[in-house]
């Protein structure tokens, strides 16, 4: 693979270039929370000499919605809506966590029809995840187009999704035990259908964004994570990936079925750039879309007959007391949640483990040294849900 | 209308000419991009190929709320934010209407009972002229807030007086 | 590193409990007073579990299932057991801090952290008690930078003091908030700025 040498002119983290008849002045620019490109309520306090970054901040809680006091208010099955909201973009992949928490304390294992129709819908859930991310992502940049592009796909998938269990973007489908229910007539066909219709629409995306000239200008050599800074702050997902770090969580700690699927792990390579960069974390995105796809295929192909639940579990849930932590790979990086039972049908504690909070935590710190345009391509390649960064 | 606002008696000049400016205002709305919560994934949605807000004539949707007539809240407004969404709305330039998308911007929603931090309810702060249901809407119910939304400006008395029984109370900001 | 086997449903169960094995020996052996905690209900609940439970509940004994961890017993010593964690035993990335008040008229709050290896692969659990009239432990970002949000969101909703922390300022709530809303003894705001809560 080709690798682009950094332009001269580029400024590295840290460095500054000094022109002498330009007298400039520190500003501090508060963008957000109310912001087009910060991707909700996420509000950035940036002190900025000139056009050069010298210090950003982050300021978090518009969004605070209480998830973790209300997880130990209500019954364990009545939680299951409040996980939807957090990450309301890929919301069956964290009501698969939560489940599969509170599975592993209730000690049952779901049938395997169940754990098919569980990877098969996440990962599905995953790609629509991935062109949300790819669409606003061009927004930011300034490309208008991709965000249709994404969006006529999205709504293919989010029929796939409202044949099976009727909402959009809330589903609460994956529940303790199992799913809510099996997949109706016709679906697995759907799936099937979307899956041959997506094949042929990726490499359009690819050749109007990625390839892009302008959008490797913008992204390529920008907001570099070394990979030690990435693995220190509690990277996780894409962001780490794209750091060149080769770790996942369906591979390496294999749950559900997927330690029977074939698939890649995609590592930021410096397609365009250095390891690390912004167009890496987009990289690493855009590929794993195809190899979720591939994901699926396998899924619909294994699929087992028989049972998509447990049967023992009812709508009151008693788990053992005890205390367990289940992480899982979500489109974000690992989602995880701490659950603590006495034995009674209200949890003790519902912690959520965030992957967008522990991703943006860095952000502040790759910022100074990078032009100010720069910074809403580094917030725009974390791929953050304020709904999740603040829960 | 500044100086023209509501000074004149109902006659056919003056029902024309609100009829007028009325089309205009409801067949050009501007919304705010303003997304707060998972409700912002469904106004994208509507702002999408599929559903396609254009066709109502509300697709511009404008990053300052300087330029902007219609605040869309989607999503659940909590106390940190609430102070931001009141400011915003002092900023829109009249008229300007409120649409509060979603359980959440309604009343507070799912996070009604233990949300310790969620306002019940974006009304609390500003007024809001039409309520979608929903957690979150679809794309269609949004829609739909629109076009009620639309006969509500074509209502609107602009140069005429309203008759008192049509003056809207004003409602309380807390 | 081969990937770790798939022995339930929701991942690998029996590296991890050798893992904090292995953790627990070397931490003792390098005279951290740690003590092993593992669950002693089986992983897979067996027939009629819930009646078992019922009895052991009124006989006083203590079944649980889940995850194995790590308790420490002094808090003064966290600092040293991450550096140890991170350096000695290949624990890189600390995944997450945070705490948890059991009940409310529990004089302790656990203070608990969870490591991952991205070289062997294991997890790890630590759990350290604080108790609630004294409320204060170490700050470990000085060991794990990853830990600054955490500590600063365990921090206001638990109240509890994490000495040394670089940056001590709210994270998720208005700086002017009252109280530290995970407590179980939390009583709701009645009203914020004039706006009623209710």
């Amino acid at each position: 693979m080709e690798r682009a040498a950094p332009s001269p002119g580029l400024l590295q983290p840290g460095q500054r270039e000094i022109e002498l008849d330009v007298r400039t002045q520190d500003v501090e620019i508060n963008m957000g929370p109310q912001h087009p490109s910060t991707h909700g309520v996420l509000r950035v306090l940036i002190r900025a000499d000139g056009e050069i970054v010298t210090a950003a901040q982050s300021h978090l809680g518009y969004l605070h919605r209480c998830a973790e006091k209300i997880g130990e208010n209500v019954d364990w099955l009545q939680y299951l809506p409040y996980t939807d909201r957090y990450d309301y973009l890929a919301a069956m992949n964290n009501n698969l966590g939560y489940s599969l928490a509170v599975e592993k304390l209730l000690g049952i294992e779901v049938p395997p029809r169940g754990q098919y129709l569980r990877t098969l819908i996440v990962e599905l859930n995953r790609i629509a995840s991935h062109l949300i991310a790819f669409g606003t992502y061009g927004l930011d940049i300034g490309a208008f187009t991709p965000f249709f592009y994404a969006f006529r796909e999205r709504e293919l998938l989010l029929d796939i999704f409202e044949k099976i269990c009727g909402a959009r973007l809330t589903y609460s489908f994956i529940r303790p035990g199992g799913v809510f229910n099996d997949a109706p007539p016709g679906w697995l066909q759907h799936v099937e259908d979307f899956c041959r219709q997506f094949e042929k629409k990726w490499p359009e995306y690819w050749d109007l964004l990625v390839e892009n000239k302008i959008f490797i200008e913008r992204t390529a050599n920008v907001g570099i994570i070394p990979r030690d800074l990435a693995i220190a702050w509690g990277c996780t997902g894409p962001m780490l990936r794209g750091s060149g770090v080769d770790w996942d969580l369906r591979r390496d700690q294999p749950y559900l079925v997927y330690d029977r699927l074939e698939f890649k792990v995609i590592t930021g390579v410096g397609y365009r750039g250095t390891v690390g960069d912004c167009f890496d974390r987009n990289y690493v995105r855009m590929l794993e879309m195809v190899e979720s796809l591939k994901m699926v295929r396998q899924c619909l192909d294994q699929m087992p007959e028989g049972e998509v639940s447990h049967p023992d579990v009812g709508l009151i849930i008693r788990p053992a007391p005890g205390e367990a932590y289940v992480g899982i790979e979500n489109p974000r990086g690992e989602l995880g949640h701490y659950v603590v039972s006495d034995g009674s049908k209200i949890a003790r504690r519902v912690r959520v483990r965030a992957p967008s909070f522990c991703n943006l935590s860095l952000v502040e710190h790759i910022m100074p040294g990078t032009m100010l345009a720069d910074a809403v391509a580094i917030i725009g390649a974390t791929d953050i849900v304020i709904g999740e960064t603040d829960r | 209308m500044g100086a023209l606002s509501q000074k004149f008696e109902d006659n056919v000049l003056t029902t024309k000419v609100d009829w007028l400016l009325n089309w205009a205002r409801l067949s050009s709305i501007w919304p705010m991009t303003f997304g707060l919560a998972c409700c912002a994934i469904e106004m994208m949605a509507v702002g999408g190929p599929r559903f396609d807000i254009d066709r109502f004539g509300a697709g511009a949707f404008r990053a300052t709320p300087r330029q902007a007539d219609l605040m869309i809240v989607a999503g659940t407004v909590n106390f940190k934010m609430g102070e931001r969404v009141k400011r915003l709305y002092d900023q829109m330039p009249n008229p300007k209407y409120v649409i509060a998308m979603g359980a959440c911007a309604t009343g507070g929603g799912p996070y009604y009972k233990f949300g310790y931090t969620v306002m019940k309810g974006v009304d609390r702060i500003v007024p809001v002229d039409v309520y979608v249901a929903g957690c979150p809407p679809r794309p269609e119910a949004l829609l739909e807030g629109l076009m009620l939304l639309q006969q509500k400006i074509r209502r609107q008395k602009v140069v005429r007086v309203p008759k008192v029984a049509e003056i809207p109370s004003t409602p309380s900001i807390a | 590193m081969p990937a770790l086997q798939r022995d339930t449903g929701w991942g690998p169960m029996q590296a991890y409990f050798e893992a904090a094995r292995a953790a627990h020996a070397a931490l003792s052996q390098a005279g951290f007073p740690v003590e092993l905690h593992q669950p002693n209900l089986p992983v897979f609940a067996a027939e009629g579990e819930a009646k078992e439970l019922a009895a052991a509940h009124k006989e006083g004994k203590h079944l649980w299932r889940g995850d194995a961890y790590v308790q420490l017993a002094d808090r003064g010593r966290i600092v040293g057991l991450c550096r140890f964690l991170r350096d000695q035993l290949a624990y890189q990335q600390i995944i997450d801090v945070t705490a948890v008040d059991h009940a409310a008229e529990d004089k302790e709050l656990w203070g608990m952290y969870a490591f991952l290896s991205l070289t062997t692969k294991l997890r790890l659990s630590v759990k350290t008690m604080i108790p609630k009239d004294d409320c204060r432990i170490d700050s470990i970002v000085p060991v794990y930078p990853g830990a600054n949000w955490h500590e600063r969101e365990t921090a206001e909703f638990y109240g509890i003091t994490y000495t040394g922390h670089p940056d001590p300022r709210h994270m998720l709530l208005p700086d002017d908030w009252v109280g530290n809303p995970l407590r179980k003894d939390y009583k709701f705001p009645e009203e914020y700025h004039g706006i009623s809560c209710v």
